[in-house]
């Protein structure tokens, strides 16, 4: 008799399965990703800081007496204004530098296949999220690859917003094309740093403060996760990078077996992922 | 502290631009472009009754300017003597104050591209001068001072000999240059160089009425949620959230 295995579907798991499976990490993120997320986490800490305090009479979002501590740390308004021009030429340069550099690396196989691609999970994902946050389901969620559908929009909007967020820059600071246009350019930035703004709090909620996705904040920080976190998370990504790894899991043999709720399809595992029954 | 206010006696000026070319030496002005300039009414009326007159326009620094409250970035503001001056490390050179002025006494300066106007020549009045303009003024027609000082030559032509501020009744945003003269010669260039009303460009108003509450909106409602989010995980307890999220 076959033992039931857990790559099939993601289904509730033994303690002895996540004991062993909490105990392996798997590498998420190479050094240079991590290193550019906190470089542009950096970035956008600075540019926001000063950007809200540069804005002011109809423009104004930030109180003024944060514009003032701002201000008076900086001493004027134009070093202010110098600063968050020089970060922001810094930010493009180091992101030009990065996307000429890691094009076959990063930039088509991070951003384009895997940061920002949907599939018909992703969409099944959203749905149920939306509803499961409004009470209205209990469906559990499909599985998902090495980020979620929530994370793909977010990254996707970013991917749509960070060009136009540096071009409106340089039009702005070069006074590129013409008056008119750096009139729209700084209207244009100040929207779409809004539009990053209010899906960078989810981001930076998440990350920090929800309990579940803490295993992500610290894969920012070791490069890894543990096998748990990405088996109920992201379970087709786990099935890509796990391999040969699910055989420990059949150590736990016929608790296993029982765990498998009874109505659980067991479909024959196509050769190559790696995975044997026994 | 100073007021400072300017007193154009139009019975003296006789429209010779040489404050005009005293200003765009002093200051550089780009070709194509003034900070000072004398406008003619042109002769207006019929024989043998013929009218005309001079305007003197430049900026009028005035008491609730309109270019203050259209610049995004704080760069022109107004000093506490009442001048409005262009901070030229803050100015991006969008144009917002251009068009909000009703007297079209800013530019932008294709040298620097930024926006560049009258400033009553505050550079000068720091070593003790007085604006290029009232210096080179060949009839005098021009008085420059503190109309805050009781003694001063534009206090008396403003509150005893009624120069009056070219505002109607539409614009009235306390405009500091004055002017002197007969009513019929003043109401004539009155007349014929009304303020036009403030405009907002097309950018800086649909930032700041669309834009600006968008967003605010956006990031106001992510916050609530994630505040309803946060309250929630205080409720519940960490370890009791993520044993609900798995089944």
């Amino acid at each position: 008799m076959a033992a039931p295995s857990i790559t099939q579907a993601p289904r509730p798991l033994t303690a002895r399965e996540v004991d062993a499976l909490s105990q392996r990490q798997v590498k998420k993120h190479d050094v240079a990703i991590m290193l550019l997320h906190w470089f542009n986490a950096t970035v956008w800490l600075l540019e926001l800081a000063t950007g809200t305090a540069l804005l002011t009479s109809s423009f104004r979002v930030a109180p003024w007496w944060y514009i003032r501590i701002v201000q008076g740390f900086f001493q004027s308004r134009a070093n202010m204004l110098q600063f968050h021009i020089a970060v922001g030429i810094t930010w493009i340069v180091v992101f030009v530098v990065y996307g000429t550099f890691g094009f076959r690396t990063y930039l088509k196989k991070e951003v384009l296949q895997r940061e920002i691609s949907l599939d018909g999970d992703d969409f099944q994902w959203l749905r149920v999220r939306v509803l499961r946050l409004l009470k209205c389901s209990d469906e559990s969620l499909p599985p998902q690859g090495i980020y979620n559908a929530g994370q793909k929009l977010f990254a996707l909007m970013v991917y749509a917003m960070v060009p136009v967020i540096m071009i409106t820059g340089l039009i702005m600071t070069f006074h590129l094309i013409g008056t008119a246009a750096v009139g729209w350019a700084a209207a244009i930035h100040f929207a779409a740093v809004g539009a990053v703004v209010s899906g960078l709090m989810i981001h930076v909620y998440m990350g920090a403060v929800f309990p579940e996705e803490k295993p992500a904040f610290f894969s920012m920080i070791t490069g890894t996760v543990n096998e748990h976190y990405a088996y109920s998370h992201h379970f087709k990504w786990w099935k890509e990078v796990s391999g040969v790894r699910a055989e420990i899991l059949h150590e736990s043999g016929p608790e296993a077996s029982a765990a498998l709720p009874p109505d659980t399809p067991r479909k024959q595992e196509t050769p190559g992922e790696g995975e044997k029954q026994q | 502290m100073a007021r400072y206010a300017m007193v154009i006696d139009l019975r003296k000026c006789v429209g010779c631009q040489a404050c005009t070319v005293a200003c765009d030496k002093e200051w550089d002005v780009p070709l194509g472009f003034a900070r000072t300039r004398v406008q003619s009414t042109g002769i207006v009326g019929a024989f043998p009754k013929l009218a005309s007159g001079f305007r003197v326009a430049q900026c009028n620094q005035c008491d609730r300017p309109s270019c203050v409250a259209a610049c995004p970035t704080g760069a022109t503001r107004q000093s506490a003597d009442g001048i409005v001056r262009i901070d030229r490390g803050v100015c991006i050179g969008c144009g917002f104050c251009v068009e909000a002025c009703p007297y079209d006494a800013r530019y932008i300066n294709p040298a620097i591209n930024q926006a560049d106007k009258c400033d009553f020549c505050a550079a000068r009045l720091e070593r003790g001068l007085q604006p290029a303009c009232v210096t080179t003024c060949t009839a005098h027609a021009k008085y420059f001072g503190n109309l805050e000082d009781s003694n001063s030559e534009v206090f008396r032509m403003v509150y005893e000999k009624g120069a009056r501020r070219l505002q109607t009744a539409r614009v009235a945003i306390g405009p500091n240059v004055y002017y002197l003269g007969k009513k019929q010669d003043v109401d004539l260039v009155f007349a014929k160089f009304p303020p036009r009303a403030p405009r907002m460009a097309a950018s800086s108003e649909f930032w700041s009425r669309l834009l600006k509450p968008l967003v605010l909106a956006a990031v106001g409602a992510t916050f609530l949620g994630q505040a309803v989010a946060f309250f929630h995980q205080l409720a519940t307890g960490e370890s009791k959230q993520q044993n609900q999220e798995k089944t």
